[in-house]
């Protein structure tokens, strides 16, 4: 509805107003000098439909501050005996008060309130209104009194009280402790006027005297304030507790799958997509017992060596889970393991082609799975370390990965964390130290073993009917004419899918010599697409970055533009894929391997056109999504469990140490 | 008199920067403000503003390569005028972007969307010397997991803070997080979902839960969100981004109507493309909001039918979507007939008329710089400012990354340049968002300033 001064409001304030109210707001409003000043909401009828008493909540927002006040009889009391034992509304005015959206509009929703206890006994045994003035030299306790007059026509029954303070000095402490700035007109010649400019808050305190909701002009409604008494009144019913929970269940929808990015995007290309987000509150777990898992990897998959199974435990894992999702352990507090290798994302991010890291800075490649990270010889896609325990200080110190500057700061920085304390010493018998840090890293990476696929029940199994005929004749492709298996190899006991070796493919080839089309297809939302000039998108790209691979590593020219072959176990879930996130979907891998791959100097000899036709593309692609593990749901769900480390008030950060309030520097000091 | 109301009524708290000249010399005639986009429940300067407060995000390797509030005098009258008179770094570099006043307006508080902090300025003691009295440091952990705060906004009592993404998968699904005014955590309101819709009704094909901008509609007890995207692309460098087919399907196609009064999400409607800042009418007949989708360049507009029902549609193209325009920040007149709109991509400023709300026209507009993001226009519409930086792996590079404040004047057919700052070579950093101060909002300063003032003229 419309809020403007309509006769109607006009009737309705000569019916239920005293006759001097009438009088004192028909002239509050003629002195008005806006004519297209509105009257507040308060003042009509509510005009739309408010949610049901009980179905949200109303938070404490602190404890309502204690005051040494005057009541109409002149006598000191204190704030909280007047609030202790009811629900209270309480409202700062000043009887002088001109502005009709100002105390004469908390008066009248009080009064309003005060009408509507004559019809709800329960309204009128619960609540108390209490206004309070804020110019205690005019406003004497004989003044409230008279002030108090006006409303006595809402009828008898309920309280409302009319307070003032001795003197300003008393009144300071309060107006500072509830907030409530308010500021003397001044006039024309720059002098003070009786008139007060105040924020217009109404505060509703609960009867252990917690603030639980403020109201300002434009939200001060008696039909609001009877819905929050009603729900904090039915808050104290012992069925709440069961509310509250259906509350928090409303419209939740039971969880498939949990290795599947929360916020799915299949089909973003076409029109016809529509979400199917999950809810982070949902994001929840099962711990598992990873110990368990690395004692006897699944079906598929080779047992570890006795030394590395000798030198894990479960309290080794648990540590090592718990820094894997530690956000604290960057130099800014924002970056875990976990933040490029997500586990309901294949262990790594299907969101980038490339990752970033802190503040955002560019990484070159694509983060790659940790799934059966126990077994490759050579770590990252150049090949360039040996050992999870060492690797681990590559993305810890790496500037544009988690930027930590040195490893005394990384093992200082665990040592001070309150939830650190003793936790290596149990463990390690000695404090955190460079070793036993990656250790703990590296017990859990090698906890995520995942196999027992269907192609492991088919081929290691011998369950003839666990794999697809499609799939089945996309593994003989596999191992025969596409010649995949000779790089992603397959032993009559097990397979990791990967001869731990680094071959040239010409994609490195390609980024390197900026070989690329001259526009690019950009989605702008689903299904709806334009192509950008390249020469638009390079005006705020950063340069392309440098990456010449193994040769990195070895000086060796031969070498350039090699990469590691990668396990394919799971590769269903770990798109996009190639060292650098280039193709989106399998079938875009097996299109260019199809293909050749691209023409260079170093291509590898085994890159070569395969002459698949699409059936057999297809077939291919069938066989490596039956490479899912059957227990990536009892890992995500484990991961799940883990508890994110983000910074909290006791942890040793400076800016939880602000006692006294940083100054800048002025004009002077900055020429 | 007490309250100073305009035709939008409700702003309780509007104060005459130089209330003695309310009279004569002010213009009561169609206003156009950023003061218009901030909180209805909040204090006004409807005067002459004394200072401009810019959230600057530093830059590595430059000065101190720290975040900063910096603080330009913009009083002509002032002897510093078109000064920077304070910078105050707060530590790291933090994604700095977005702020926003408590609704008494004596502390600003300004999220930095990357480390999460929010960090509170006393801005109502010296209004000229701002100081640091707080970082909230536990945004993350006390929320539940949100990240990335970015509209501050002042509800009576508390602040509503919107997150952008998420500790679990930097992407876009996040909440809204309310805190009291001293900063203490109440309650994380999650983006409705799929798999929770929390009541609302998936109006469309979307309920993304992704979050951006915040307004509210107190005399239709409506709040608004729009909806960007997570962490990994808005603190990714935008030609990667741009150039990488995953990260563009991970942008917001939703805004979310909510029940203002019980916190909870109610309808969500399909605007494709990256809805970002949000305004809403003042006129109490005008019961719609204005956005404008970042990706696919439209205006769109979220009003309420005639069954009082809340639609969306789109009413205008902003520029040629192909070459990815990037509208940025609007500012809406306070009589709801015109709006500034930002183009980031050609550094353009560019004006609709609003007066068919259906079939707004882009009747002005003048480049600003190589790049453009925000736009702050005083009360009266007669000055505006402009800052130049996005986000700050998005900004344009090499020459092409001007780093600038920027005033204008505005004569309602010509915008005209009256000073500008340039941020790289005062070694400041990148400037983003704008909040104005003045004297006259609190009792302490306003007294003397006025007489001041009075003292002055009457000589």
């Amino acid at each position: 509805m419309r809020i403007t001064m309509a006769p109607r409001t006009l009737k309705v304030c000569i019916r239920q107003w005293g006759q001097g109210l009438l009088f004192y707001l028909l002239l509050s409003c003629a002195s008005h000098q806006s004519g297209a000043a509105a009257l507040a909401p308060g003042y009509g009828e509510l005009g739309y439909t408010l949610a049901a008493p009980g179905s949200y909540t109303l938070h404490h927002l602190g404890q309502a501050p204690d005051a040494s006040v005057l009541d109409e009889a002149g006598q000191p009391q204190q704030l909280h005996d007047l609030l202790r034992g009811k629900y209270s509304l309480l409202s700062f005015i000043y009887s002088n008060c001109k502005d009709v959206n100002g105390c004469p509009l908390s008066s009248y929703v009080f009064y309003q309130m005060k009408a509507a206890m004559q019809e709800q006994p329960e309204l009128a045994e619960r609540l108390r209104l209490i206004s309070l003035s804020f110019d205690p030299a005019r406003d004497t306790p004989q003044v409230m009194r008279l002030y108090a007059k006006n409303y006595e026509y809402a009828g008898e029954a309920g309280e409302w009280r009319f307070l003032t303070t001795a003197s300003e000095a008393a009144l300071q402490p309060i107006l500072q402790a509830y907030n409530q700035e308010i500021q003397r007109e001044v006039a024309v010649n720059g002098e003070l006027t009786d008139d007060y400019s105040h924020l217009l808050r109404v505060f509703l305190i609960d009867p252990e005297l917690e603030i639980r909701n403020i109201y300002s002009v434009g939200f001060l409604h008696s039909a609001i304030l009877q819905a929050d008494l009603k729900t904090l009144l039915l808050e104290e019913q012992p069925q709440a507790e069961a509310v509250k929970l259906a509350r928090a269940n409303i419209g939740n929808e039971p969880v498939t799958t949990l290795s599947k990015p929360g916020d799915n995007k299949d089909g973003y290309d076409s029109k016809d997509y529509h979400t199917r987000s999950k809810a982070l509150i949902s994001r929840r777990g099962q711990a598992t017992d990873l110990f368990k898992i690395v004692q006897r990897p699944p079906l598929g998959l080779p047992a570890l060596d006795a030394a590395t199974r000798a030198g894990l435990s479960a309290e080794k894992i648990a540590l090592g889970r718990k820094l894997f999702f530690d956000r604290r352990l960057s130099l800014n507090d924002t970056f875990s393991c976990a933040m490029c290798h997500v586990p309901e994302q294949g262990f790594t991010s299907n969101e980038m082609k490339t990752s970033v890291g802190v503040e955002g800075r560019s990484v070159r490649r694509n983060a790659p799975t940790l799934y059966n990270t126990a077994y490759p010889q050579l770590l990252f896609h150049d090949g360039r370390e040996f050992q999870l325990e060492e690797q681990i200080w590559a993305p810890l110190l790496a500037h544009n990965e988690m930027a930590n500057p040195s490893v005394g700061y990384v093992l200082q920085k665990i040592r001070a964390l309150p939830d650190y304390q003793g936790q290596f010493e149990a463990i390690y018998q000695r404090d955190v130290s460079m070793q036993n840090l990656g250790d703990a890293f590296a017990a859990y990476q090698r906890a995520l073993l995942s196999a027992d696929s269907a192609f492991d029940r088919w081929y290691y199994g011998k369950e003839e009917n666990a794999l697809s005929t499609r799939a089945k004749q996309g593994f003989r492709l596999f191992t025969g004419k596409a010649g995949c298996a000779v790089c992603h190899s397959i032993t009559e006991t097990h397979a990791v899918f990967s001869d731990d070796k680094l071959h040239n493919t010409g994609i490195g080839y390609q980024n390197s010599m900026g070989i690329r089309p001259a526009k690019r297809k950009v989605a702008l939302a689903p299904g709806v697409f334009v192509d950008v000039e390249q020469r638009l998108i390079d005006t705020f790209s950063e340069p392309a970055p440098k990456d010449l691979g193994l040769y990195e590593i070895t000086q060796n020219p031969a070498d350039r533009w090699k990469y590691k072959t990668p396990g394919l176990r799971n590769i269903a879930l770990t798109a996009p894929y190639m060292h650098d996130g280039t193709f989106s979907t399998l079938h875009d891998v097996v299109d260019f391997y199809n293909q050749g791959g691209i023409a260079n100097p170093g291509l590898s000899p085994l890159i070569k056109p395969l002459d698949l036709d699409a059936t057999e593309v297809d077939a291919l692609v069938t066989f490596m999504n039956a490479l899912t593990g059957s227990n990536v749901d009892e890992l995500v769900a484990d991961a799940f469990a883990a508890p994110v480390g983000d910074i909290t008030r006791t942890d040793p950060n400076w800016a939880n140490q602000l006692t006294v309030p940083l100054a800048g520097e002025t004009l002077r000091s900055l020429e | 008199m007490i309250f100073k109301f305009r035709k939008q009524a409700f702003a309780p708290l509007a104060l005459a920067g130089a209330l003695f000249l309310s009279g004569g010399l002010l213009n009561p005639t169609p206003l156009m403000a950023d003061e218009t986009c901030m909180s209805p429940y909040m204090a006004k300067i409807d005067g002459q503003e004394d200072f401009v407060y810019i959230w600057t995000l530093g830059v590595e390797g430059m000065g101190d390569g720290q975040d900063k509030l910096v603080t330009v005098d913009v009083n002509p009258t002032s002897a510093n005028y078109g000064e920077v008179i304070n910078s105050l770094s707060v530590g790291g570099r933090n994604e700095a972007h977005h702020s926003g006043f408590t609704d008494d307006r004596k502390y600003l508080w300004a999220g930095g969307l990357d480390t999460n902090k929010v960090f509170i300025f006393d801005v109502h003691t010296d209004p000229a010397k701002p100081t640091l009295n707080k970082v909230i440091t536990d945004f993350v952990s006390a929320s539940g997991g949100v990240v990335g705060p970015h509209t501050t906004y002042a509800l009576p009592g508390r602040m509503m803070v919107t997150g952008l993404s998420n500790n679990k998968d930097n992407g876009g699904r996040t909440a809204l997080v309310e805190y009291t005014n001293g900063g203490e955590y109440l309650a994380t309101h999650w983006m409705p979902t799929d798999e929770n819709l929390n009541g609302a009704e998936k109006t469309g094909k979307f309920a993304d839960g992704y979050g951006y901008d915040l307004r509210v509609l107190p005399r239709r007890n409506v709040m608004v969100t729009s909806s960007f995207t997570g962490w990994s692309n808005y603190m990714m460098d935008m030609g990667k981004m741009i150039n990488d087919a995953e990260a563009m399907k991970r942008f917001g196609n939703t805004v979310v109507i909510w029940d203002l009064h019980s916190k909870k999400p109610k309808k969500i409607l399909d605007v494709p493309g990256a809805p970002l800042e949000i305004r809403c009418a003042w006129n109490p007949e005008n019961n719609w909001c204005l956005t404008t989708t970042a990706l696919t360049s439209k205006l769109w507009l979220i009003y309420e039918d005639t069954d009082s029902e809340w639609q969306a549609k789109p009413i205008a193209d902003i520029g040629d979507a192909s070459k990815i325009p990037l509208p940025v920040d609007i500012s809406i007149r306070s009589d709801d007939k015109g709006l500034w709109v930002n183009t980031f991509m050609d550094g353009k400023t560019r004006y609709f008329d609003l007066t068919d709300i259906n079939n707004p026209q882009q009747t002005y507009e003048k480049v600003i710089g190589s790049q453009v993001n925000m736009a702050s226009s005083s009360w009266d519409g007669s000055r505006v400012y402009y800052t130049s930086s996005l986000l700050a792996n998005w900004d344009k590079k090499g020459d092409a990354n001007e780093q600038y404040f920027k005033s204008f004047t505005w004569n309602g057919a010509e915008l005209e340049q009256q000073f500008a700052l340039d941020f790289n070579a005062m070694k400041l950093g990148r400037p983003h968002q704008m909040r104005f101060g003045a004297y006259s909002l609190y009792a302490k300063t306003q007294q003397q300033k006025t007489r001041d003032l009075v003292k002055l003229m009457t000589q």
